[in-house]
């Protein structure tokens, strides 16, 4: 997209195949900065795939990406989260052997030089500690920095997640259905922080839950067995007759979820 | 935890430092004769030979040498070098042994020597056959009572040309110093005489399936030279006969390829074998007979010439005890006396040592045979005190190399 | 910083190893000094297996690049010790720099058996470089170094205090190590690759630099190795002794650092001592063996510290 350099992230004829199942199907995605865009589709559309092939962990089988202008559909992971990419896990991918401080301080180092500092403790790098702590305060995990991550309850976890990415101070953030599995206080509390989210970090949200995924976000892009079939702003989406027969008629209504 | 931890920590130093080997005993105990072998791993059994030969030995004297009571304290090398030394350190350190005996591999053999002569210890190598141990590399504290690889192969290979009649032979040997050392004295004495040695293969220690190497066996040859060890010295004979090389290729070989403690595990496959060695348990002296009837009545077995070497070294210890008044002590005296030992009719018949250190002793010719259903090796020709030198002078052989899997150079391959 | 209590048990450990000796039998102070510096190889591979989750079979490979160095350059140069140590420490980070380019493609069982190839080729070097290694006869007549120190090298006290020396050196070093940021993003590599990798970690740069030191570290236990026994051959670098440093570490316990060290006390303590009183030493090596696995499968430091917290070790159970 070398006409629209400003685009946060942008997609262009990307696919992805396994075997002969095509999961994502020359799909065409451009995000602006700043832009708040949910991911809709049914179970299998291939909304998670897409998250793994933006954030490198699997290559596309054709298409380009390209993030803030650059071309990365060759980069690995570490070299896109370099350029400001976080995300979250729909499944909880934590280290869950680990405490929530080291948990956090493990990505709050990652994109810093100390990482590979390897000649004096880690206790010695007070401004990490700091930023990871500011990290799990702002997710409200403050008093837990001492507790194993497999003892926290899953909400916790959820909200550990958030802060993992948070850490980073990401550009573009991409979060899997970040309220998976929550209670319906727990959902509210969390959709309460992403709102509170920095204004200038462009997210991108993959949710099942469209009271969340229409309070979070302006535009929705709609996925349909590995084809965008929709783009537009909430209320276009919405009234879409493909959109309504496939998927918001059946779903909407009260999300059947899992 | 602090606490806790901590009597654990000082119980165990305690434990650790209480069950440490009995301080020195009294000057005039017993003569104590500190043992090494391998009693597990892969060599155990063989191991167990060689301290049955011991065993016999004092059981024969009373546990009595010189007037005095002996004590044999037998450590197990496990066939490690490292783990050899450590058992040495203790022998000597803590047991305070007076004498020490044994090992079986060769590189067991080269890094006890240096110890032994730090520790002014004297030690008797009884199955250790390195060649440089009393070559180029000897050790004063060393006393090698058995014999060098290449001993039976320089008279072996001489007769194979002259008595056997093959001009062209090939070699399949185990690829290590001491199958290069076996390989090595046959190809001098083969080739010297008028032979050719025309291929050497060398399958790694621990070969189990040999027809790679069989099947390179090169068909105009008039006999194959093997050498084998342990287990595969157990398989090789069944496989060659398999492969159908048996009845086209005679097969002659190193000693040990058939040697005493693998001929009860082989079939028939192994008849007709010849090779040579220091010692053969079907040897037709009165010494030898009676030595096999009461081994086989104590140990329900056959004696290897494990059993028969550490047999002779209890013997040795004796006669060398005997010539300086029991004064074991004295181990310079006695270090003397043990290099002095002559025994003119132990089971393998007479030995004495050569100025280098090594036993001039008889080689036999051994040709497997059986009788009444068992596998003996019937000695065939006897070759009468034979140096390690053999019939070069010392000074001259030694200027070459030691032998090895490039040396002698295999000019006809 | 550390908890009090477990300052002075270190200390208190450390005090005993340091006033010990006089009070030992020779024989033991040479397991003990055995035991140091096997203590050196296990922590070293505990830095990959127990803190970055990579089990190799080939760690010997190290113990003899150190040991050989040793061997041949004071054999035949009559090198000293600085040179042998620096060569030493050199090879052995080469050898480890290489060795991680080919096994660290892979994980799990595949980098097993890769470093497992790769010790192998070491093994087969020591075995079959016979102008260089001697063969499997090995090099003997190493001297014991000369450092220029009141105290001859050559003695078993001396000697035991040089190899305590070099544990502290070695657990120094690997302390510092494992508790750098960058010994922080080892743990998180074993707790799940593929979240450091989103994170933004190049997991595979931090896997072979930890490779790498743990290499290095490996060839100066070699260098201590082949100045104890004074004679070095390819029975150090055989897998058997792979296996052995990998149990060391399974039961002293992982990503504990001091635990290793404790497994190889153990395993040299019970290879060397148990065999003088019986020859069945290896039933009673595997009965220890098998007890740890069941009843403390984090090893012995992992059952310490349960039991301090006055927590049951919970016996391994197949999940329902």
């Amino acid at each position: 997209m070398s006409d629209a350099p400003a685009l946060a992230l942008s997609l262009s004829g990307v696919s992805k195949a396994f075997g002969g199942l095509r999961a994502l199907d020359g799909v065409d995605v451009q995000v602006r900065p700043g832009e708040r865009r949910a991911i809709i589709g049914p179970n299998g559309a291939g909304k998670t795939t897409l998250f793994s092939l933006i954030s490198g962990e699997q290559p596309p089988t054709e298409g380009r990406i390209t993030l803030f202008g650059r071309d990365v559909t060759r980069f690995p992971p570490h070299r896109r989260a370099a350029l400001g990419l976080a995300r979250t896990y729909q499944i909880t991918n934590l280290f869950p052997r680990l405490t929530v401080l080291e948990n956090c301080l493990l990505a709050v180092q990652a994109l810093g030089p100390t990482k590979l500092h390897l000649h004096r403790a880690l206790s010695r790098y007070p401004a990490l500690f700091e930023r990871a702590r500011s990290a799990l305060d702002s997710v409200g995990l403050n008093g837990k920095e001492g507790e194993t991550v497999r003892n926290l309850s899953h909400g916790e976890q959820r909200q550990l997640e958030i802060a993992l990415a948070l850490a980073g101070v990401p550009k573009l953030l991409l979060l899997d259905e970040p309220t998976a599995g929550l209670s319906p206080a727990e959902s509210h509390l969390m959709t309460a922080l992403l709102k509170k989210l920095d204004p200038a970090i462009t997210i991108l949200v993959i949710e099942h839950d469209m009271d969340v995924a229409f309070e979070l976000t302006n535009r929705v892009t709609v996925l349909h067995f590995g084809k965008v079939i929709a783009d537009g702003l909430g209320e276009e989406v919405k009234a879409n007759p493909l959109v309504q027969e496939i998927y918001l008629g059946t779903e909407y209504a009260g999300d059947a979820g899992r | 935890m602090g606490k806790k931890m901590l009597v654990w920590i000082a119980g165990a130093f305690v434990l650790v430092a209480g069950v440490g080997p009995a301080a020195a005993w009294a000057q005039k105990g017993p003569i104590k004769i500190g043992f090494l072998a391998p009693m597990t791993g892969g060599a155990a059994q063989v191991g167990k030979d060689m301290v049955n030969g011991l065993t016999m030995y004092l059981d024969e004297v009373g546990h009595q040498i010189a007037g005095r009571k002996v004590e044999v304290i037998v450590e197990d090398t496990q066939g490690k070098p490292d783990v050899a030394l450590t058992k040495l350190r203790k022998l000597v350190e803590s047991d305070k042994v007076h004498v020490l005996a044994g090992g079986l591999f060769a590189h067991v053999g080269y890094a006890l020597a240096p110890r032994v002569d730090e520790y002014k210890v004297p030690m008797l190598y009884p199955v250790m056959a390195a060649d440089d141990l009393t070559q180029r590399k000897p050790s004063k504290w060393v006393v090698r009572n058995g014999w060098t690889s290449s001993q039976p192969s320089h008279p072996f290979g001489e007769w194979v040309y002259k008595t056997l009649g093959y001009k062209k032979v090939v070699v399949i040997a185990m690829d290590y110093a001491f199958g290069w050392e076996i390989v090595g004295g046959f190809q001098k004495s083969f080739e010297e005489a008028g032979g050719q040695v025309i291929q050497k293969l060398w399958p790694p220690l621990g070969t189990a399936d040999f027809a790679p190497y069989l099947a390179q066996i090169r068909r105009d040859a008039d006999a194959v030279f093997a050498l084998m060890v342990a287990a595969s010295a157990l398989r090789f004979p069944k496989q060659y006969q398999d492969a159908g090389l048996k009845a086209r290729l005679p097969l002659i070989g190193g000693g040990v390829t058939m040697d005493e403690f693998v001929l009860p595990s082989l079939g028939d496959e192994a008849i007709g074998t010849i090779t040579p060695l220091i010692y053969s348990a079907a040897l037709d002296t009165p010494v030898n007979k009676r030595f096999v009837k009461e081994y086989r009545a104590k140990f329900g077995k056959v004696p290897s010439y494990y059993s028969e070497t550490c047999y002779t070294t209890g013997r040795w210890i004796n006669e060398a005890a005997k010539a300086i008044g029991g004064n074991v002590e004295d181990n310079e005296k006695f270090l003397a006396a043990l290099r002095k030992v002559e025994i003119p009719d132990s089971p393998r018949g007479p030995i004495k040592l050569d100025a280098y250190g090594n036993p001039v002793q008889n080689i036999y010719i051994r040709k497997v045979e059986k009788k009444d259903g068992e596998l003996w090796n019937t000695v065939i020709h006897t070759f009468p005190a034979v140096s390690q030198f053999w019939k070069y002078k010392p000074e001259e052989f030694l200027k070459q190399p030691v032998y090895s899997r490039d040396y002698p150079p295999c000019k006809y391959c | 910083m550390l908890p009090r209590h477990r300052v002075i048990g270190l200390g208190i450990m450390l005090l005993l190893l340091l006033v010990a000796p006089p009070f030992l039998s020779s024989f033991l102070l040479t397991l003990l000094t055995q035991a140091l510096i096997y203590g050196i190889l296990a922590m070293s591979l505990d830095l990959i297996l127990g803190y970055t989750g990579l089990a190799s079979l080939g760690h010997a490979a190290y113990l003899g690049l150190g040991a050989y160095s040793v061997g041949v350059l004071t054999t035949r140069h009559g090198a000293n010790f600085w040179v042998t140590l620096a060569v030493g420490l050199l090879l052995a980070a080469v050898v480890a720099a290489v060795f991680g380019l080919v096994a660290l493609r892979a994980t799990g069982v595949y980098f097993l058996m890769i470093t497992l190839a790769l010790g192998m080729v070491i093994w087969g070097l020591a075995h079959r470089w016979v102008s260089m290694t001697q063969g499997d006869i090995g090099i003997s007549g190493v001297p014991r170094p000369d450092l220029g120190l009141p105290w001859s090298l050559a003695k078993g006290i001396p000697f035991y205090y040089f190899s305590l020396a070099g544990f502290l050196l070695a657990l120094w070093v690997l302390w510092v190590v494992v508790r750098s940021p960058f010994g922080q993003s080892l743990v998180g590599i074993r707790e799940s690759e593929s979240r450091m990798r989103t994170l933004g970690y190049h997991v595979w740069l931090h896997k072979y630099i930890g490779f790498i030191i743990a290499g290095t570290v490996g060839g100066f236990s070699g260098v201590l190795w082949g100045y104890y026994n004074g004679f070095v051959s390819p029975a150090d670098v055989e897998l058997a002794t792979s296996v052995e440093i990998l149990l060391m570490v399974a039961l002293g316990g992982r990503a504990t650092l001091l635990g290793p060290a404790l497994g190889a006390g153990v395993i040299v303590l019970l290879k060397n001592l148990v065999s003088v009183y019986t020859h069945r030493w290896l039933l009673i090596l595997g009965a220890v063996y098998i007890g740890t696995i069941v009843y403390a499968p984090e090893g012995i430091v992992g059952a310490v510290r349960q039991f301090a917290k006055g927590v049951k070790p919970e016996p391994l159970r197949s999940k329902a």
